[in-house]
């Protein structure tokens, strides 16, 4: 998660960190307004570029906060029933064999679907 | 030819054959003679929202008494039309301040989670029940009855749902994504009790069953029940008090409603060949449709028809695209349900009855035949509709709009084809951010309806996507009348 404060962010430091480094991000979430921003991106890359991009960003005058959870299921309240699977649109939700909901945090991008559409109120995704 | 007499005898030997019903199709197969001979039960089961639930609750009286005439569980209100202390706390009953986030399911739940529940009560005050009011703090403890009765469960199988509008749906089946991005469906398919008895050769009013974690009773035919048509349900009745909450749980339909995950396990006695052969169903046999949901009335259109197998397997085949699909039904519950009912059984704990009454075979489910004539769109819209054309200036279209007393102008072509809408906020945004031409401000899709939409379709329509007006085309989008809030409103005033 990147946050941008007030002086920054009229400059456009994330497309010139991907061009600078030559690594790919995608932006999974982001909300800018005039005064301040944040923006969730996911790096496309191994340890050594990530940490690239990470100091290309700081370097910009940008906070950069690593997300540990994105998508998490409360198991004492899941009932396995399945409603979120075919919502998610990059399968971070599936059944395992015994027809568990098995949920996948780092192919999760916080879109928040299956948060919104469980039933039983079990999925979360961590808090900006 | 096997009794359940015989079968119960059995079962006090410990000597009962039991299997589940995923397990019979294989065992008949390979030999049907010595399946019918060996196999003393089958266990089914089921895990799903059954939104007809509800318990009916007795509280005992206070002391000076009440006669409850309204009365409300944690904000969710009871239907209190019976005796003085006697309620019906149906599942899908919202609670009055969160809404689709806690109701009458989740009470339920709270109830036989042991929680402490707010009551509170109102009435008019009699000479033998003068308390108008009385509010207090309950367990299910201390509730002299908490019987769950059930006017419609196990529904035998279920339509599939798919949303080809370009739209996001809330249904009661569930979150529906736009341009067919997902099917949901319900039932357990090849388990679920009513299909490995759909004839009800065994399961009849006076059926025991497994019930939420409790011994229950099948108390006869469900609402709804239509067997003609493969849509049978049972009615359910049991004690709250015994009930487990793993096997029962309150939940949110997001922007539809509230329900109760209900969890059903019902035994299967093999008396004879034809029942055993009809438990050996798979779900490549189990056949039902996936109809579109974007279609607000009674009729949906059927888009496919798939098998239990195809939905299960994850994904379905939509004209060439691969559509994900997701159960609303716990799989993995109804399997615990099954196992929990051939272990009772197993251990002595729960024996079969023989039913007392057949269910009806022969009844299908009839629609309501309304006496009084719903006005459709075409007849209230307005037809003579003020239009503007691509080339008209912006200072053209505002002055239509103020000479004319309107608030929007369609936009259409040479041909009549509406191509866009105005406002009179667009012309102010227009004015605000200096913009010249009709083509920068108009919106281009528009949501349109057809003349033959109930007015209350249309309503909703207006509602949902917060616009003053919608503009009623035709097969080739041609523009033959508009609608408004304000005709609506005006109408239902002049009523």
């Amino acid at each position: 998660m990147l946050k941008i404060p007030s002086d920054v962010v009229d400059s456009p430091i994330l497309a010139s960190t991907v061009l600078k480094t030559g690594i790919l991000v995608n932006i999974l979430r982001a909300k800018v307004d005039y005064d301040e921003g944040t923006i969730i991106i996911s790096i496309l890359g191994n340890e050594r570029e990530q940490k690239k991009v990470v100091n290309a960003l700081i370097k910009g005058g940008i906070e950069v906060i690593k997300l540990k959870k994105n998508i998490t299921n409360d198991v004492d309240k899941c009932i396995d029933c399945g409603a979120c699977i075919a919502l998610c649109p990059t399968n971070a939700i599936s059944f395992t064999e015994d027809w568990s909901i098995k949920v996948e945090g780092d192919k999760c991008i916080r879109c928040g679907a299956c948060v919104e559409a469980c039933p039983l109120r079990s999925l979360s995704i961590q808090e900006i | 030819m096997k009794t359940i007499e015989e079968i119960n005898e059995k079962i006090r030997q410990g000597d009962a054959v039991i299997v589940r019903a995923d397990e019979m199709p294989e065992l008949f197969e390979d030999d049907p003679k010595r399946t019918v001979r060996e196999v003393d039960i089958v266990t089914t089961g089921t895990f799903g929202a059954m939104c007809s639930s509800g318990v009916f609750l007795n509280f005992g009286h206070s002391d000076p008494p009440i006669m409850m005439h309204r009365v409300w569980l944690n904000d969710v209100e009871a239907y209190t039309g019976i005796a003085a202390v006697d309620a019906y706390l149906g599942a899908t009953q919202l609670n009055e301040d969160r809404g689709f986030e806690y109701g009458g399911g989740h009470v339920i739940e709270d109830l036989v989670s042991g929680k402490e529940i707010n009551l509170r009560a109102t009435s008019y005050g009699t000479d033998c029940y003068p308390r108008k009011k009385v509010e207090t703090i309950l367990t299910m403890d201390e509730l002299n009855q908490a019987i769950m009765f059930n006017p419609r469960s196990c529904c035998q199988k279920y339509n599939a749902a798919i949303n080809p509008t370009d739209t996001i749906l809330h249904t009661y089946m569930g979150t529906l994504l736009p341009k067919r991005r997902n099917i949901n469906f319900s039932g357990t398919g090849e388990i679920s009790p009513l299909i490995n008895d759909p004839e009800f050769e065994t399961i009849g009013v006076g059926t025991k069953i497994f019930l939420c974690g409790a011994q229950g009773l099948i108390v006869g035919e469900g609402t709804q029940h239509s067997p003609k048509t493969g849509f049978s349900t049972i009615a359910t009745k049991g004690d709250l008090k015994e009930m487990s909450p793993e096997f029962l749980s309150g939940a949110t339909i997001p922007g539809y409603g509230v329900s109760l995950f209900v969890g059903i396990g019902i035994p299967i006695p093999i008396l004879n060949e034809k029942i055993a052969e009809k438990t050996a169903i798979r779900n490549k046999d189990i056949k039902t449709e996936i109809l579109d949901y974007g279609t607000p009335s009674r009729e949906k259109p059927v888009i496919k028809e798939v098998t239990y197998e195809e939905l299960f397997s994850g994904e379905v085949y939509i004209d060439d695209k691969k559509v994900r699909t997701s159960p609303l039904s716990s799989l993995k519950v109804s399997f615990e349900i099954m196992d929990r009912l051939k272990k009772w059984i197993q251990e002595g704990k729960f024996f079969l009855s023989n039913k007392i009454q057949a269910l009806p075979k022969d009844t299908e489910f009839k629609s309501m035949n309304l006496k009084k004539l719903v006005p459709k769109i075409g007849e209230i819209m307005t037809k003579k509709v003020i239009t503007a054309n691509l080339e008209d200036s912006i200072e053209d279209v505002s002055s239509l709009l103020v000479k004319k007393e309107i608030d929007q102008i369609p936009i259409v072509n040479e041909e009549n084809k509406l191509v866009g809408i105005v406002t009179s906020w667009d012309i102010t945004k227009a004015i605000a951010r200096h913009k010249k031409k009709l083509k920068e401000i108009m919106t281009k899709d528009v949501i349109t309806s057809r003349e033959d939409e109930y007015i209350d379709v249309v309503t909703r329509k207006l509602d949902k996507f917060k616009i003053g007006s919608t503009p009623v085309v035709d097969n080739e989008n041609k523009l033959i009348g508009i609608i408004t809030v304000t005709d609506i409103i005006r109408r239902g005033v002049r009523k």
